[in-house]
């Protein structure tokens, strides 16, 4: 094993809780007339006023906002991006701060939050993010933009990977892919045939999530795409060239749909709640703690070994048990994620998770539910902010407002796990406070 | 000892040009950092002395290049995997090892052989030299 350093986490200074969420429909904007032309200001002000208005707080109650955007200078010609859209929602002259995580921007968000809070600083904080994964600013224009190409894509991914060594050393970056599949078939022993079965899997279960909520991006079943092409068999569909091998284990639809859009948090102390909420009924949702890691891409298994340190942070400073989550989210851009970081968190158990894919417990309706939106690979990936669009899912199921994809049970417990930005892992769990 | 504001990275790559390898070493624990960096990642001590690496390494996991991971200049390296690998000074990384093709790989997971030997080399990109390592087969 790589050397890993540890860090001991403390409890918060007070208990901080989630009043309010707020999340846009995950688009491609510059494909629709509808959508065309809408900016960083529209999409992260939608999102920000829809928490507040969820809380039951006005602008003039939040006391800072955190904004985060993974690719700010890439997707929207900004340097800080933070300042270009602070006259959107009413808190013109509040300070406010930008930070990126890339992929796990999202969920530092939440990090980042609550500190603010716990630490007796503000007591009312917004948190949102935005990102144009797919429609990028055209320089010089006021709100036109135009497709983000493969090439432009890859070509700005690179920058997140050390120039020093990773680049040169040519590895790195190119384990992203596929060393988690590798890393799960070789320490549980399945075969490559399981490996394909679990992946496609996963796939077909963040479908079938997506298919049922009006905000994801894809919402065709795998089992429909097979029937138009003439399979009766939805596995061998995926099987198929029409879902082809793209890295060692995945194929294509194992990855990422890179697209547009914004979500947003509110998040109080959880003993002023009724000041805030005012006549709003749902519950505060309390934050228990938060785990973080990092492993730079040089690192051997980057994902498992960060995951596991974050992972193990967030239990020792909750105390809450591996059996206690009742829901679990996972950053899946790339969808092994989601197997190997519910593993890794004990929701699903070691070397057995494979199998809750395949029999498919894992999707809305089962009873070990993951990322109930559809996940990277069919809710849509809008890079920062996909961890934010998780959280709203979360607290939407938590309180029952899920609609047809509800889960078939009450969850009071969720862990959610950010990834990305080669490599930061942050991890937290939240709790229904009664 | 004084921190000191060195250019490791350029005398890696220097190193490199010279024919040789070459990473920090701990004079604290005795721990190896590959690639050269500061301060030691194992007790933190930043008393580094830099140190020639023999080459010989252990290759722990393997990964083969597909369209997803694989850029055209690549091609140059012939057949290749990527993966964890060790040095026998006990620094562990992710590399490119050559000699591995989908069929080696395969041989090599089914006689249950990993870790398996490799040895580090020099290696010339588009205007600067850098490490990759070559499987070795066992007699
Ligand atoms: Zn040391």
């Amino acid at each position: 094993m790589a050397i890993m350093n540890q860090t001991k986490v403390n409890p918060y200074m007070r208990s901080v809780s989630i009043i309010g969420v707020g999340c846009t429909p995950f688009m491609y904007t510059v494909d629709r007339e509808e959508t065309n032309g809408l900016t960083e200001g529209e999409l992260f002000g939608y999102a920000a006023l829809k928490a507040m208005e969820d809380a039951g707080v006005s602008p003039r109650d939040v006391d800072f906002y955190f904004h985060g955007e993974a690719s700010p200078l890439n997707g929207s010609n900004y340097l800080t991006p933070n300042i270009q859209i602070a006259n959107w929602f009413g808190m013109k002259g509040k300070a406010s701060i930008h930070h990126s995580e890339a992929c796990c921007t999202g969920y530092y968000a939440i990090e980042e939050a609550v500190n603010a809070v716990a630490s007796g600083k503000y007591n009312c904080v917004l948190s949102g993010c935005v990102e144009f994964g797919d429609g990028v600013a055209v320089p010089n224009h006021p709100y036109k933009r135009e497709k983000m190409t493969m090439d432009r894509f890859l070509a700005t991914t690179a920058w997140l990977y050390d120039r020093n060594y990773t680049r040169s050393f040519m590895a790195g970056q190119e384990l992203i892919y596929d060393d988690a599949a590798e890393w799960y078939k070789r320490t549980r022993g399945i075969t490559d045939q399981d490996m394909d079965d679990t992946l496609n899997w996963m796939c077909i279960n963040n479908r079938r999530n997506a298919s049922v909520n009006p905000l994801a991006i894809e919402r065709t079943t795998y089992e429909e795409l097979a029937k138009e092409k003439g399979f009766d068999n939805v596995m061998d569909y995926m099987r198929s060239p029409y879902n082809p091998k793209m890295g060692d284990f995945l194929r294509a639809g194992a990855i990422e749909l890179k697209c547009d859009g914004a979500a947003a948090v509110i998040v109080c102390a959880t003993d002023m709640v009724d000041k805030y909420m005012g006549n709003k009924s749902h519950k505060p949702i309390e934050v228990l703690g938060v785990g973080c890691a990092a492993c730079e891409a040089t690192t051997p298994h980057f994902e498992v070994t960060a995951t596991e340190e974050a992972v193990r942070q967030v239990y020792e400073v909750t105390g809450v048990k591996p059996e206690e989550i009742d829901l679990f989210y996972s950053n899946d851009f790339i969808i092994t994620s989601h197997l190997v970081s519910a593993e890794i968190a004990g929701y699903l158990p070691y070397g057995e998770g494979w199998k809750y894919v395949c029999d498919q417990r894992t999707a809305y309706d089962g009873d070990k539910p993951i990322n109930t939106n559809g996940g990277r690979t069919s809710f849509g990936h809008a890079h920062a902010a996909s961890g934010l669009a998780d959280l709203y899912e979360c607290v939407r199921q938590m309180r029952g407002e899920a609609g047809e994809g509800q889960v078939k049970f009450e969850a009071k417990t969720a862990m959610l796990r950010g990834y990305g930005g080669a490599q930061n892992i942050c991890t937290y769990i939240i709790r229904t406070k009664d | 000892m004084s921190i000191k504001l060195e250019k490791v990275v350029q005398t890696f790559y220097e190193n490199l040009e010279e024919g040789k390898i070459t990473a920090k070493k701990c004079t604290k624990c005795g721990n190896v950092e590959f690639p050269p960096v500061y301060a030691c990642n194992k007790c933190g001590c930043w008393d580094m002395e830099w140190i020639e690496i023999s080459g010989k390494a252990k290759l722990h996991s393997m990964v083969m290049p597909a369209p997803l991971s694989m850029k055209p200049e690549y091609k140059a390296l012939g057949k290749y995997c990527y993966g964890e690998v060790e040095l026998e000074e006990g620094a562990r990384f992710n590399a490119v090892v050559r000699g591995i093709n989908k069929k080696k790989r395969d041989e090599i997971l089914e006689k249950k052989m990993l870790p398996v030997n490799c040895k580090a080399a020099i290696y010339q990109r588009d205007g600067y030299k850098t490490v990759v390592f070559d499987y070795v087969e066992e007699e």
